[in-house]
């Protein structure tokens, strides 16, 4: 048992040390003969016994004396826990890997492959923090009517919606791989727009005219607002100029968005939004399972298409 | 023996504060090496690299003169007749096959070993029994190991053609009557080969008083490079044996049938020789000559004496050979009942720094005869000190509290 447990522990440090190396060579050889039911004939065990023994000794005899008594039991008891801190790691690796976080989706609990909790930040009213833990508890699309939003690909099989908002630093970092995703699945995508951080919802009616006037030009303006400087977003003559050179007409949209009309129904959209209980943008719901903050694009891509996403 | 002034010429013990003091109690494996023996070793290397005899530039002119010298001193350590007498080898294995190979031999004759020879004077003699029908014959030691002159006596007769024995062994220490055991075997006809591995680093050694035949021993057991030896031959005798290994540096010329060989030492030194690793033994062997045998003897027995009897207090503890510590020159033995050996070792190693030996020690015939199963063996050299010893008893009675 000590063999298998020294050889793991053992193949670690060899990575630092020459001697671990050749130690970790010796303890697979008597791992090999072990499950091969022959008995470990370079004395491995008994190396390794007598190491731990001769450094114990030095600082307990006492210890020593204990250790030496029940050195099997002892030896089948860090089995064990290597078994299970093992089981945990390869736990975590998978779930980093599918859903961005080592302890699962919109965990923000610690990752040390995500130490600074990136994949679970979003933007929220006025501020911009960490997850809560389970901020997805009752974030759902149930009840909530999606047909008034912006979609593309209406009635595909698979289905993102997402919200976010054009001047947080968390959509705008994700809003590049959704993009890709939709280009190259094709799924049903649904975008609402919200402003988090704006006392104003003057992009979101700007964004609904031009919707309503041309849905195409619509998600190149998307496209554009999500990367331009933030500063732009705040310039209504920038905004002016963008919907003229998108080829709209920037003053028949602008009349539009200041329409009592279209203020009401982008109150309701904005209701709509709400009523998902998102916690902050982004929060992007794939075929309805909310996923809160920026997670790598492979996260995404498993969500929707499977494990297996990058070979289709 | 100004001890302080003797560490001071090994390199091992000039340890910065941060590193393990521990004890070096492996010598009968390999000793330490002083600074001037690896100097020497280095010198070669860079000032004089190149080929001994062969050629005919400076260089190589040097070099045949520093390898001559060391053969000189060679002989005059050993008190040979002269320097040809001294064949230069790897190791003490490879001079008693060397002697195993080259001896005309007929089938029937007898070579007698002890009942606790090293592998290195045992497999050659058990392949020359399987090659050319010789018989071995095996002389037991009395039941403190010691040497059983009246059993030798018993089987020793005209079919005996070589006494092959461990002058000194490496298991317990003991050292043969040799000059008894050699008058005895001439007596009947007989050559004798003396395994002098563990005897020339301790003591002086006088071939011709001994008047013994053949003599093979290893440099790096006497504070030589690693990988260095002597065989020593009377030259009568050197001059009658076949060559062993053959090749380049052992014939003076050839046609494509026929060879002419050189006379010995030559003959059995083929191919380019161990340049650097030979100048250095000469250079230990002076070392030790300095240094002198007397003092050697009485540090190893003042050592000794303390191990011993500190070791007697600890109970299950069991010495190996016999129990004065005279008679057992730098090395003590033992075992602890109910501790695996290898256990012992490790943990001193672990514990302390304390380095030694465990297990069988090339002597598993012993070993298996008896059904002990190993042992631990502390072997000491001159630059051991009393403090080094009361750390190995110390960690020892740890050991023996806990396990
Ligand atoms: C008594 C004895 N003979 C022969 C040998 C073999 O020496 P080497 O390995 O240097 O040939 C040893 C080595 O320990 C020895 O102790």
């Amino acid at each position: 048992m000590l063999c298998i447990v020294s050889f793991i522990v053992l193949s670690i440090l060899g990575i630092f040390s020459a001697s671990n190396r050749q130690l970790a060579r010796e303890a697979l050889d008597c791992v090999l003969r072990r499950v091969t039911l022959r008995p470990c004939n370079t004395g491995f065990d008994e190396k390794i016994k007598a190491k731990i023994l001769g450094v114990v000794i030095t600082r307990s005899e006492a210890g020593a004396r204990f250790l030496n008594r029940h050195f099997e039991l002892l030896s089948w008891v860090a089995f064990f826990l290597l078994l299970g801190s093992s089981v945990m790691a390869v736990r975590g690796v998978y779930l980093f890997y599918v859903t961005g976080s080592c302890n699962g989706l919109n965990n923000s609990a610690f990752c040390v492959f995500d130490p600074t909790g990136q994949n679970n930040q979003v933007s929220t009213l006025g501020q911009t923090c960490s997850l809560s833990d389970n901020p997805e508890r009752g974030v759902t699309l149930k009840n909530v009517d999606l047909s008034d939003w912006p979609v593309l690909n209406a009635g595909a099989s698979n289905q993102i919606v997402m919200v976010g908002c054009y001047a947080c630093d968390y959509t705008r970092k994700v809003y590049p791989s959704i993009r890709a995703l939709v280009q190259k699945y094709r799924p049903e995508f649904r975008f609402g727009e919200y402003q988090v951080k704006e006392q104003t919802d003057l992009l979101t009616r700007v964004g609904y005219c031009v919707y309503h006037a041309d849905p195409e030009k619509y998600w190149a303006m998307n496209d554009v607002l999500f990367t331009t400087e933030k500063a732009n977003l705040d310039d209504p003559s920038y905004v002016h100029q963008l919907l003229a050179s998108l080829g709209l007409d920037a003053n028949q949209i602008e009349t539009c968005a200041s329409d009592p009309q279209t203020q009401t129904r982008v109150e309701k959209l904005l209701n709509e939004i709400r009523r998902t209980n998102f916690p902050g943008t982004p929060t992007i719901f794939i075929n309805g399972v909310p996923m809160v903050g920026p997670k790598p694009y492979r996260v995404y891509a498993i969500q929707l298409e499977g494990l297996f996403y990058w070979m289709k | 023996m100004d001890l302080t002034r003797v560490r001071q010429d090994f390199p091992f013990f000039q340890k910065k504060p941060d590193q393990k003091t521990g004890a070096y109690f492996d010598n009968a494996c390999q000793t330490l090496r002083p600074r001037q023996v690896i100097e020497a070793v280095t010198r070669y290397y860079q000032e004089s690299s190149a080929c001994s005899g062969r050629s005919m530039h400076h260089l190589a002119a040097e070099v045949t003169r520093q390898y001559d010298q060391a053969r000189a001193t060679l002989a005059r350590f050993l008190g040979a007749a002269k320097k040809e007498e001294i064949v230069f080898t790897r190791n003490t294995t490879e001079g008693i096959n060397l002697v195993a190979h080259a001896l005309d031999w007929n089938a029937g004759d007898v070579v007698l070993l002890t009942d606790k020879e090293h592998n290195s004077n045992l497999i050659p003699w058990q392949m020359l029994a399987r090659r050319a029908g010789v018989e071995l014959r095996v002389v037991p030691s009395r039941p403190d190991n010691t040497f059983d002159m009246d059993a030798y006596s018993r089987l020793l007769d005209r079919k005996v053609r070589l006494v092959s024995f461990g002058f000194t062994s490496n298991l317990d220490g003991v050292t043969l009557p040799a000059a008894e055991i050699i008058k005895k075997a001439h007596q009947v006809g007989a050559l004798v080969l003396l395994d002098a591995a563990q005897t020339a680093p301790h003591q002086r050694i006088h071939v011709r008083a001994l008047d013994v035949d053949f003599l093979a021993l290893s440099g790096h057991k006497m504070l030589g490079p690693s990988g260095t030896g002597v065989l020593y031959g009377k030259y009568a005798l050197l001059e009658k044996l076949q060559p062993f290994q053959v090749g380049g540096d052992t014939v003076a010329s050839s046609t494509y049938t026929t060879c002419e060989f050189l006379p010995p030492p030559e003959k059995f030194e083929a191919g380019l020789q161990d340049y650097a690793g030979i100048i250095g033994l000469g250079v230990a062997a002076q070392y030790l000559m300095n240094l002198g045998f007397d003092a050697i003897q009485k540090q190893e027995w003042l050592l000794n004496r303390a191990l011993t009897s500190q070791l007697l207090e600890i109970p299950g503890l069991h010495l190996i050979g016999p129990s004065d510590p005279a008679l057992r020159g730098g090395i003590v033995s033992f075992f602890i009942e109910g501790i695996d050996s290898h256990r012992i070792a490790l943990m001193l190693d672990q514990m302390a720094g304390v380095m030694v030996r465990s297990g069988q020690h090339c002597v598993h015939s012993w070993f298996h005869a008896r059904q002990i199963a190993g042992c631990v063996r502390a072997s000491m050299y001159f630059y051991n000190t009393l403090d080094e010893v009361s750390l190995l008893v110390d960690s020892l009675k740890k050991i023996r509290k806990v396990l």
